[in-house]
Parts: structure tokens; C-alpha cells; sequence
């Protein structure tokens, strides 16, 4: 007979093996504690399987992924092609209205899939994100840069320093959840406004602020505006999926930082993002 | 899932003319991963509403169920073993002891409760929360922010249903704060843990997922997760 103590410091082994993996059945006989074993080998297995199975279908879901991005790759840029062919053609003003809205939206079917590719890859995790220590200014400075054409369309000025901030981040990644951010501020501030970008260093974090000039955030809108799909109220014709700051909140979480927004009307809407130095 | 939910939970200090109503009728429910902010002047009844949640202190009336259990259903000893075990807590003056070392402060709890130390995952909250390079030395030894990143790691290592932060950073510079708060939301999102935090700067509780208001015992908005 075992003792009670005995008992449990036995199944105690029982569950730490398991837990760690190395869990083998010890003897065979028609102990109470024997059937136990079984039925926890039993037990391990099956959550193995089904841990398994989950990795299958994550790799069918990334397979998938990869096709959609491939095959409708070359669909697409023909229906551009023979779009523009057409519009070389002595058209007149009904059908080229036509010809251009084609245009317009194939544009917006493409940046849709990217977008939806990107989100799904980061996801999934295929394309893993690789941080590394590095210098702030040269991403805000590029993505500053990436947003000037749209923002002087609307006559907007964008500030920022090149200032020295080191963080661990993936400059590639960082650079377009920037710009997604520093993006939506150009499509959602009145025209002749100033967005600042600032850079603010902690002791284990660094901050990139965005500050615009707009007319704000509902406080509704506030926690959803991270959602997929999501786009606010006063979005009204802006061009756009409303994926930008999802993806850019993937991003930056992906890295160990996160992003946090204050919204008020009157000196308009900050994003922080924060990333580990 | 939800893990936290209170019903109807009342607190009334006091008898007669000079009682006191901390907390009335208060219904809130949080999911697992969330990290919720709940905000108030103070003398709004935030800390009565955490110390509660906690199990720390026993209701008036009401129920607080954590992981669907009415906590207050346990008998004292059983509530105590209960919150060590589900109930992770970072205070304000860290509360750390002071002959332990940073390692041995952060496995304490676990110690405690007479299990064996998950040695890789508390190795990687010490190295999230940056105090690899300290795990030697004793409070007294650390800065401020530096003993509440302790008191993170300890509430986060033995890996329970809720961490309760009162205040966190009550007692801390302004840049300090900044910094321990976003330890404390990394490590949240990192691991999937559950926080609720009191605070009375709006600023700090932006950080949040959701924003719980609290006035004079009532609880005026954020209390459901659809809310």
C-alpha cells in the first residue's frame, strides 16, 4: 500500500512530466494509479493532436494566403493594362468616366489584397518581425517623407526633427505602421494644418508622437478605431480600407510596444507609439 | 471568456449617522486578457471596488466572481489561500521585502504555496521587465521604478487569473511612470494576463482597453465589456 503522501508526490511527478513533456507511464498492473497513468498518457495525447492539428491548419491558412497574393497578382495588373490601352482610345466623355472608375477601383482592389496579405502574413506569423536596436530619426524621417506628396496636395505641413532615439524595432515594419498612422492624420486634418511628429525617450522606451490638427475622435469611435474594417464616422470619401491602424497596432505589438491614442477636438488627435529600447 | 464579474456589490462603512455608502450596487464584468483602467476622484470608491475584487475585503452585500467563483463564499483561510493563488497585486509602495533579493521577492509567493518555480517563464518576466541585471540586489538597493517592476514581475510569476494594480504609480516621477506602465501593458499583452488598474489620471488610464468611471460608489460607464 502507498502512502497518502506517497500518492500524491506520485502524481504530482505525474503532472510536472507532463507538463515538461517526458511524461512515460512507469509499470503496468491493476493499481488504481496505473489505470491514472494511462488515462493521462491518453489525456497528453490527444492535446498533443490536437495542437498538431492546429499547426496544420495554420500552414493550409498560410498556403492559402500565398496563393490568393500570387494568382491574383497578374489578373489584376491585366485589367490595368487594358484599362490604360483603352483610355488611349479616342473615347468619348461617358466611357472615359467609365475607364477611369475602373481604374480607380482596381487601384483600391489591389491596395485591398496587399493590405489584407500583410495583416494575414503578420498574423500568422510568416513574416516574422526582426527588431533590432537602430535609430528612430531615419524611420520618421522616411516616413515623413512617404506621406509629403499626399499632405501637400492639401497644402499640410509635417514637422519633425531628425533627432537621435534609439528602440529596438524592425525599420522596414515600423517605417509603414508609421506611415499608416502619419497617413491617416494627412487624410483626416483640414487643409493648411501642421502635423508634428516628436520623439520622446524613456528610460526602457522610446515614444513617437503624432499629433494633427484635426477635428478629433469621437469618444465612441475611440476604442474601435484599431478594429479591421473599422473607419469613423466622419471618414466620409476618404480613400481607404480601414486597414491602416490595425495593421500599424499589429506592428508595433509584434515588437513588444504598444500604441496609445488621446483625441480631443480643439488641439485634435496624438498617437503615441511606444517602442522598447 | 469572462473572468471577473460583480453583482450588485455594495459597501457600507459605518452604522447610523455616520455611515457611509463606499460603493453601491456595483456591476462590472471583464474579460480575460483585458486590461481595464478604473478611474475616480478620490473618495469615489475605486480602492473600496479593487480591495473587493481582491478579496481583500468583505462586502456589504453583492458578489464577486472570479474564474465563475463567489469568492466570498470561502471561509477566511480558504479566501486567503484563494488570493494567493488567483490574485495577483502590485500597491502602490511596492511592498517588497526587504532582507529578499529581487529574484527571491519575485518567487516568494509561488514559495508559498509550496510549488515548484517555472524557472523559464519567471527567468523571461524578470528579463521582459528589464531587471536581468538586478536579480541580486535588494530593494534598498533599487530606484523606485525599479522596486514597482519587482513588484510587476512578483504579481505576474505565479502566473494568476487577475493582476490588481492600486495605483501603480502612485509613487513614482512622471517619466518613471511612463515606463513601468508600459512594462506592466507589454507584459499584459505578452502574456495574455488580465489587469485592472485604479487610477485617477486620465492621461494613465488612456492606456487601457477600457475605461471604467466611478463616482460617489457608482459606477457611471466602461462597467460591461459591450458597454
Amino acid at each position: 500500500m502507498f502512502s497518502e503522501r506517497k500518492i500524491l508526490e506520485r502524481l504530482d511527478r505525474m503532472l510536472e512530466d507532463g507538463i515538461s513533456g517526458t511524461f512515460e507511464e512507469s509499470d503496468y498492473d491493476e493499481s488504481q494509479l496505473s489505470k491514472l497513468e494511462s488515462r493521462w498518457l491518453r489525456y497528453l495525447t490527444s492535446s498533443k493532436l490536437s495542437a498538431r492539428r492546429t499547426e496544420e491548419e495554420r500552414e493550409k491558412l498560410k498556403e492559402l494566403v500565398s496563393d490568393i497574393s500570387h494568382q491574383t497578382k497578374t489578373p489584376l495588373a491585366n485589367i490595368l493594362l487594358y484599362s490604360q490601352l483603352l483610355e488611349e482610345r479616342d473615347l468619348d466623355d461617358e466611357t472615359r468616366r467609365l475607364v477611369t472608375e475602373i481604374q480607380v477601383q482596381t487601384e483600391k482592389l489591389e491596395f485591398l489584397i496587399k493590405s489584407l496579405v500583410k495583416v494575414s502574413r503578420l498574423e500568422t506569423g510568416i513574416i516574422g518581425l526582426s527588431p533590432a536596436r537602430g535609430d528612430l530619426g531615419s524611420v520618421i524621417t522616411a516616413a515623413a517623407e512617404q506621406a509629403l506628396p499626399m499632405a501637400e496636395g492639401k497644402q499640410i505641413t509635417i514637422q519633425y526633427s531628425p533627432d537621435m532615439a534609439t528602440a529596438v524595432f524592425d525599420s522596414k515594419w515600423t517605417q509603414e505602421a508609421l506611415f499608416n498612422i502619419v497617413d491617416n492624420a494627412v487624410k483626416y486634418s483640414p487643409e493648411r494644418s501642421v502635423i508634428n511628429l516628436s520623439v520622446n525617450e524613456f528610460e526602457l522606451f522610446t515614444c513617437v508622437s503624432v499629433a494633427d490638427q484635426g477635428k478629433g475622435i469621437s469618444e465612441e469611435d475611440l476604442p474601435k478605431i484599431f478594429g479591421r474594417f473599422y473607419r469613423g464616422e466622419n471618414a466620409g470619401d476618404q480613400s481607404g480600407v480601414g486597414l491602416g491602424l490595425y495593421l500599424a497596432r499589429q506592428i508595433i505589438e509584434g515588437q513588444g510596444g504598444y500604441i496609445t491614442v488621446e483625441s480631443e477636438p480643439e488641439p485634435g488627435t496624438v498617437f503615441h507609439i511606444y517602442l522598447p529600447k | 471568456m469572462v473572468i471577473l464579474k460583480t453583482e450588485a456589490l455594495t459597501k457600507i462603512y459605518g452604522k447610523g449617522p455616520g455611515m457611509v455608502t463606499a460603493l453601491e450596487n456595483a456591476a462590472l464584468s471583464v474579460e480575460q486578457g483585458e486590461f481595464i483602467a478604473i478611474v475616480g476622484t478620490s473618495g469615489s470608491g475605486k480602492s473600496t471596488l479593487l480591495h473587493m475584487l481582491g478579496g481583500l475585503d468583505r462586502p456589504t452585500s453583492g458578489k464577486v466572481f472570479v474564474e465563475n467563483k463567489d469568492i466570498f463564499s470561502l471561509k477566511d483561510e480558504a479566501l486567503t489561500i484563494f488570493r494567493r493563488r488567483k490574485i495577483g497585486f502590485v500597491f502602490q509602495a511596492f511592498n517588497l521585502i526587504p532582507t529578499l533579493n529581487t529574484y527571491e521577492n519575485v518567487v516568494f509567493p509561488i514559495q508559498l504555496d509550496g510549488n515548484s518555480i517555472d524557472e523559464k517563464f519567471v527567468g523571461d518576466v524578470i528579463q521582459s521587465l528589464g531587471l536581468s541585471k538586478l536579480q541580486d540586489r535588494l530593494p534598498n538597493q533599487l530606484s523606485g521604478g525599479q522596486q514597482q517592476r519587482v513588484a510587476i514581475a512578483r504579481a505576474l510569476a505565479s502566473k494568476p487569473a487577475i493582476v490588481l494594480a492600486d495605483e501603480p504609480t502612485g509613487n513614482l516621477d512622471s517619466r518613471t511612470s511612463q515606463d513601468v506602465l508600459s512594462l506592466l501593458k507589454v507584459t499584459g499583452q505578452k502574456y495574455g494576463q488580465t489587469i485592472v488598474m485604479i487610477t485617477h489620471n486620465e492621461a494613465i488610464a488612456q492606456m487601457a482597453d477600457r475605461v471604467i468611471r466611478i463616482e460617489d460608489g457608482h459606477i457611471l460607464k466602461g462597467g460591461d465589456v459591450n458597454a
